[in-house]
Order: structure tokens, then sequence, then C-alpha cells
């Protein structure tokens, strides 16, 4: 033993050993890192749970005869920092959507003559109902639920993605 | 009594299944963001018990291997 180096006596360790040590340290930080990703799809699926998806409170948007059947309008839902798109499609019928596209949140606005709508930033294209029919997006557009009260159109609140409410 | 050789493969083995554990778990993470994002709080709770229970076998290796 008195040829080996000071650092050998200091660390009087073999190289099984050390492989040993080594390979449990190791598989003591990957086991670490496991629960951390545990805890981290907690805390993820946490927020998931508690956050309310787009809510709001019921607000006046436009005054239905201001629409024209086919047109829409644009407005911001439940913010003014959160555009939404309205459109009549019939006489009877509203639909509002936030304009925010589910694949990178680029705006998007309605096509009449196609009935649909268009993300022009990466060409996402999504049906009257918000499903996504073309394109990169896979989910569909957040519905905002609206109704007529004495000649105005209200925005009463919104689900979760094409939750239709 | 288990040979020093055969420690080795065992240690080896458990780290190749700690790491594969590992692996899924990133991807689990993912999955939960996607719930998060779709606004399907489902999705992300299925994917966060996937991921305790990984966490849970990948514990139970380690002691055994501390253990060993």
């Amino acid at each position: 033993m008195t040829d080996d180096p000071i650092w050998r006596r200091d660390f009087p360790y073999t190289a099984e050993g050390e492989e040993e040590v080594t390979r449990r340290e190791f598989a003591r930080y990957l086991v670490l890192a496991s629960g951390a990703f545990a805890g981290g799809s907690g805390l993820v699926s946490l927020w998931a749970s508690l956050r309310r998806v787009n809510t709001g409170a019921p607000t006046p948007v436009v005054e239905l005869s201001a629409v024209a059947v086919g047109g829409s309008h644009l407005f911001g839902y439940p913010t003014d920092d959160d555009p939404a798109i309205l459109v009549r499609v019939d006489e009877d019928l509203l639909l509002a959507f936030s304009q925010k596209c589910t694949h990178l949140g680029c705006v998007v606005f309605w096509s009449p003559a196609e009935r649909q709508f268009e993300c022009p930033c990466h060409e996402g294209f999504f049906s009257l109902d918000g499903r996504p029919i073309a394109g990169p997006p896979e989910r569909p557009l957040t519905r905002i639920d609206v109704e007529v009260r004495d000649g105005m159109v209200w925005a009463l609140g919104a689900g979760a993605h094409g939750e239709a409410t | 009594m288990i040979a020093p050789g055969r420690r080795r493969a065992i240690a080896g083995a458990i780290l190749v299944y700690v790491t594969l554990i590992l692996t899924l778990q990133i991807f689990l993470v993912s999955v939960a963001a996607e719930g998060f994002l779709a606004g399907e709080p489902a999705l992300a709770w299925s994917a966060t018990a996937l991921s305790a229970g990984l966490a849970g076998v990948a514990a139970l290796f380690y002691r055994f291997l501390r253990d060993e």
C-alpha cells in the first residue's frame, strides 16, 4: 500500500467500488428527476383544474341590427385585450369565438364565402362551429356564448375549447 | 450472496430501467401540458397519475439498488 499515491490513501476506493457508487448516485439523481417530473405534471394538472378558461362577465357586444346576415363583428372578450369574433350565420343564429388560433395564437378571421374561419399565419381552417378542419391547428376555437337581449347581443361567458354551452 | 460481476449487471439493468422511466416522464409532462393547453384537466390528471406511478417504480428500483 505504501506505493499507492496520496490521493489513493485519501480516497481508498477500488475501481469496482467507485463504479457501484457512481451508478447508485446516478440512479439516485435519475429517480429524483423522475419524482420532479411527476411533481411538475401534478402542478400543471392542478393549474389546469383551477384556472377558468377565458371566462368573463356578461357584456354587451353590439346591436344585432349592426351585424349583417353572413357578416361578422370583432370585439374584445372577456377583456379588450382578448380578441373575439361574432358571426351572424343567419337571421337567428349567432356564433362567437375567441379569435386566437389554437395553433400559435394568430388572429383568425371569418370568410363569408367559404363559411369558415381562417388563420392566415399558417393556413389553418376552422369550421362554422370552431372545429379545426385543415392546417396545423388541432384544437377547436374557444367558444363564447352569446344571447340577444332587447336587440343587443351579449357575450355571456366562454367555456373550454370548442365547448358549446 | 450475489457475485460482484452479477451485482454490476443488476445495477446496470436498473439504471437502464430508471432511464427509460425518466424518458417516459418527460413525455408525460408534455401530455400534461397538452391537457392544460387543451383545457382538459382529466387528460393532465391521467398523465400525472401515470407519472406518479412510474416515479414510485423508479424509487423502488433505487431502493432495491441501495439495499442490494
